[in-house]
Parts: structure tokens; sequence; C-alpha cells
């Protein structure tokens, strides 16, 4: 009896065991890359290629300096912070705005115009490249950062909307009989009061917006086709066409496009997980 | 409405002024796009102020286009890799996760998740470096375990060119699988799993019979997801491949890219796109039928 009880949880021992390497080797795959992108950044070229995976051993910033010249990533990285930062703007605003009316007022053509954004969710945005470019060519909006904002901003808008309008339906009724006996009128009741209540999901948009906007690659290619005007994510191919690549710096000029997006994620990353699993699962 | 609330409803031209600017720009960069491509898709069009109408001979010429059916063949492989490598991997790794066994749970999730952020690019970018022949950390790994012998150009070669562009793209967005599981699975009620555990089952009966069918939904709209993701696949391949060598590793959004920006083919670019549209719509619909169907016998 006691003998059966001991295998048993030996073999029960020996089960979690396997079952914890097992996660703890999937989990370094999934981070593995990201480190070793940030440790080769800083490495000297004899430090990398002899030393590939391991810690660096040497330390030189000025990989990072080499590829902020080599790419302009400095101008790229203001361009991307401009055309994400309207994004988001305009994404937070616009989705507030309609999720509210979504999510509190009758009125016709709501059950329409609710599915013609959301069903925006399922068009797959790479089929509207080329239409997108020959509409602004037409015009004369290619090469201009305020368009290219206002094509992320339409396509951040679906998740936007559904997410204010989903958080806003739990909204109790009696706050705009309040407002309004104390003659308070519909333009503060939207911005003093139903803004701050809120602030959690339109925090959670913030978020995600920005990693969609900063991360963003195939209109930013067509749409601007100005060195001057390129964002981060198009800047990088600049390397690519390099006859030598440098490595420590490639993973240097990766670092940098990574770097606020990681620091971002290390802040929020309960708010992101929470935020997406929404998004793409009711949506 | 009761005439209470019609006190408090403010005046329709408001409302209208609150939704006429969202909807003017999604209407201007969603819907219209939409027409365009379906209008240009019948020309023979460069691009310049020569237009000539077709009718349906683009569609003629797609349908019989070897590049694009391939592309699109590639695209469906995708998809059945990313559903079974993707989605059924995490659920597996899910599962484990909210074992009470496992140690580190929240540092777990943490580096589970982080490639879901990363810029496409980024991930296609440094993948690249990954399968490098000399300094890359694929080969570094297999000449390290002896395994000199299985050092291939992963890019290069046109029989393994697809699965080497597959496995960044279910690396990268494993992690979003993963926690919609994990958020599933920890709304099952505990006493379920308490009450099985006396009757005797162990923790794989425990997944089959509670856990899948528990969260079958989700299952369920995690394979459209990633359908439906597969089929907007750009950056990964346009950075790591090109499509190529040759045409092996092509996709179709990177079809239409090239068509339309470097081939200067607007009107067949557009018919390329129209059939982008066509098929993923046609899939979700599909998928999204199923699903129905499926929930309708059980209810």
């Amino acid at each position: 009896m006691s003998e059966h009880s001991l295998i048993k949880r030996t073999a029960h021992a020996a089960g979690s065991a396997a079952v914890n390497v097992f996660i703890l080797l999937f989990s370094l795959f999934c981070l593995f890359p990201v480190y070793w992108m940030l440790a080769s950044s800083v490495k000297n070229d004899s430090d990398f290629y002899m030393n590939l995976a391991g810690f660096p051993q040497t330390f030189r910033p000025s990989n990072y300096l080499a590829a902020v010249n080599v790419g302009r990533l400095d101008i790229a990285f203001v361009n991307s912070a401009i055309v994400s930062g309207i994004a988001v703007f305009l994404i937070l605003l616009i989705s507030f705005v309609m999720g509210i009316v979504f999510a509190r007022y009758q009125f016709k053509g709501k059950g329409f115009l609710y599915i013609m954004f959301l069903s925006g969710m399922l068009i797959p945005v790479h089929a509207l490249l080329i239409p997108i470019f020959i509409e602004l060519r037409a015009f004369s909006m290619l090469n201009n950062r305020f368009a290219l904002a206002l094509v992320y901003t339409v396509f951040g808008l679906p998740k936007g909307i559904f997410l204010v309008t989903a958080y806003a339906s739990t909204i109790p009724r009696e706050i705009e009989e309040a407002v309004f006996i104390d003659g308070g009128n519909i333009h503060q009741l939207f911005f003093k009061i139903f803004m701050p209540m809120c602030s959690p999901v339109l925090g959670t948009l913030t978020i995600l917006s920005f990693l969609d906007a900063w991360n963003e690659f195939p209109f930013s290619l067509i749409l601007m086709g100005r060195p001057e005007l390129k964002t981060l994510p198009i800047a990088l191919t600049y390397f690519q066409g390099q006859y030598f690549v440098e490595y420590t710096m490639m993973m240097a000029g990766l670092s940098i496009a990574t770097l606020p997006v990681v620091i971002v994620y290390f802040i929020f990353h309960k708010r992101i997980m929470q935020g997406m699993v929404a998004g793409s699962v009711k949506g | 409405m009761g005439k209470g609330s019609s006190a408090i409803r403010p005046k329709s031209a408001i409302l209208f002024f609150y939704m006429l600017p969202g909807t003017f720009l999604f209407v201007a960069l969603a819907i219209v796009p939409v027409a365009m491509a379906i209008f240009y898709s019948l020309f023979n069009w460069s691009g310049g102020p020569n237009m000539k109408f077709i009718g349906l001979g683009n569609y003629a010429l797609l349908i019989n286009d070897r590049i694009f059916l391939q592309a699109l063949g590639n695209n469906l492989l995708l998809a059945v890799c990313c559903v079974i490598f993707q989605v059924g991997t995490a659920f597996v790794i899910s599962a484990l996760l909210c074992s009470k066994i496992l140690k580190l749970q929240a540092f777990h999730r943490f580096s589970i998740f982080l490639p879901v952020i990363l810029a496409p690019v980024v991930v296609a970018f440094l993948w690249r470096i990954i399968y490098n022949m000399d300094y890359g950390l694929l080969n570094y790994f297999l000449r390290s375990i002896g395994l000199e012998s299985w050092i291939k150009p992963w890019l290069d070669d046109v029989s393994i060119v697809m699965a080497s562009v597959t496995v960044p793209i279910v690396w990268q967005w494993i992690g979003l699988y993963v926690i919609i599981f994990t958020t599933a699975m920890k709304s099952i009620p505990e006493e379920i799993f308490e009450s099985a555990s006396l009757d005797g089952a162990n923790g794989i009966k425990k997944a089959f019979y509670i856990t899948y069918p528990m969260i079958l939904d989700t299952l369920k709209i995690s394979v459209i997801l990633a359908v439906s993701g597969c089929m907007k696949i750009f950056e990964h391949v346009y950075i790591l491949t090109s499509g190529g060598p040759g045409t092996a590793s092509m996709v179709m959004a990177m079809y239409a890219y090239r068509t339309s920006f470097i081939g200067q083919r607007m009107g067949y670019g557009s018919t390329i796109s129209v059939g982008i549209l066509v098929i993923s719509l046609s899939l979700v619909l599909f998928s999204n039928l199923l699903v129905e169907g499926r929930k309708k016998k059980y209810e």
C-alpha cells in the first residue's frame, strides 16, 4: 500500500518536473531571439562572431550611432512618433465618441452602421493597398504623414469602437439623468462624465493603437516614398540593401525600433494581453 | 424609447455631428477603396493616363495565373500549419500553464506573449539573421549539438523555404492563442476539476473531457482568427525571401504588391486584391458557418 503510494508520488513529481522543464524551454524559445537581438546590439564584431549566443563580453554602444547614421533612424523615429501620435489621438477621440453613441442611443441606421464598422475587422487590409494608394495619389496625399495617420486611424477604428461600445454599455442609465438634472449639456456629459468613466478602456486602446501604428509596415512602404518621411519599419530595410551587412549594427537598428514597444510591454503587459484577447475573440 | 428617456436624448443633429467624422473617414478609406479595387480590376492599366477596359479579362488571367495559384496554395498551406502548430500547440501549452504544478506562471505568460507585440518587420529581420548560413543561431545551435549534417541554406532551398517562412510566423503569434486559451480556461469553474479528480480523472483525461469541450467555442474562434491571419501574411515574406527563391514562397499579398508597385500593373494588381478579398471573406464566412452549424447541433 505505502509502496504503491510512493511510486505514485514519485511519478507525480517526475511528471510535474517534466511539465516545468518543457514549459521553461518553450518560454526561453520565445524569449531568446529577443535577448539575442539586444545582446548582439552592444557587442563588437569579434565578440559577435566568436561568441554568437553568449552574454556580451564587450560593450560597444556605438553600434547604435552607426545604425542611426546608416538608416537615418533618428528621422525615422521622429516620423514614427508623429504618425503614431496622430493616429492614436484620432482613434481614441473617434472611437470614444462613436462608442458612446452606439452604446447609449438609438437612431435610424444604427445597426447597419455598427455592422459596417465591425466588418472592417474582416477586411484584409492588404487588399486595400493598391486602391488606397491610387486614391491618395489622386488627392496628392502621398508622402504625407497626416494621410498615413488617417489610414492607420481607419484600420484602428473597428477595434476601438467595439471596445468602447462594450465598455460603455455597462455604465448605468441613471448617469445621464443625473447630469441633465444638474443642467449639464451633452458635450459635458460626454467629455466630463463619460470620458473619465471610460478611462480604463481608453488606456488599453491607447496602448494597442500605439503598438499597431508603430509596427505597421505595408502602408508606410507604399505611401511614403520620400526618404525623409519614412517610418522606422521602412528605414530598417535600408540595411538590407547594403552590400556588406554589419550584423551588430543591424541588431542595434532592430533594437531601436523595438525598445519603445518592449518598454510599453514591460509596464502594461497585463492590459495588453486583456485588450488583445477582448479585441480578437469577440470581434 | 420611453418618454422619460427622450427628455435626455440629445438632438439628432448632435448625434449626427458626433458620428460624421469617423463614418466619413471609414467610408473614404475602407469602403470606397473596395469599390475602387473592383472598378480598376476591369482595366488594363499601368497607373498612367492610359486605361483600357477589358471587362473580366483580368479575372480570366487570374484564375489561370500559375504564380497566383501558387501564392494561394502557400497561403492555404500556411493556414493549415498555423491551425495545427499555432492553435494546437497553444492549446497544449495553455492546459499546462493552467495546471497547479507549474512554477513561474507569470514569467511564462510574459515571455510567451512577448513576440506578439514585436513589429513583424523586426521579427522577420531577426529570423533572417537566425537562418544565416555562417552567423545564424540555428546553424550555430545545430553545430554545437553535433548535427552539422542538418545545416541547410534555410531560405534558399526551394523544398524547405515555406517551412522556414512558417516557423517565424507561428513563433510570433502563438502567444496570442496561449493567452486566449488560458483566459478561457481560467473561467472554467474549479469545482468541475475537483469533482473529476475525486472520480479519479488524471490531467490528460481532464484536458480531454473537461477543458476541451468547455473552451470549444474559443477554439473555433481561434481557428478562424488563425486562418484569416494567414491570408494577410506580407511582412515576413517580404523581408525573409521576397517570395523567392523564384516564386517558391510567394503569398497573395506579396504578389499583389509586386505586380502593382514593382511591375506597374495597377489594373491586374487590383484584380489580385479583389481575389484576396473574396478568398479571405469566403474562408471566414465558411468557417463561421461551420462554427454556427456545430453550435446548433449542441443546443
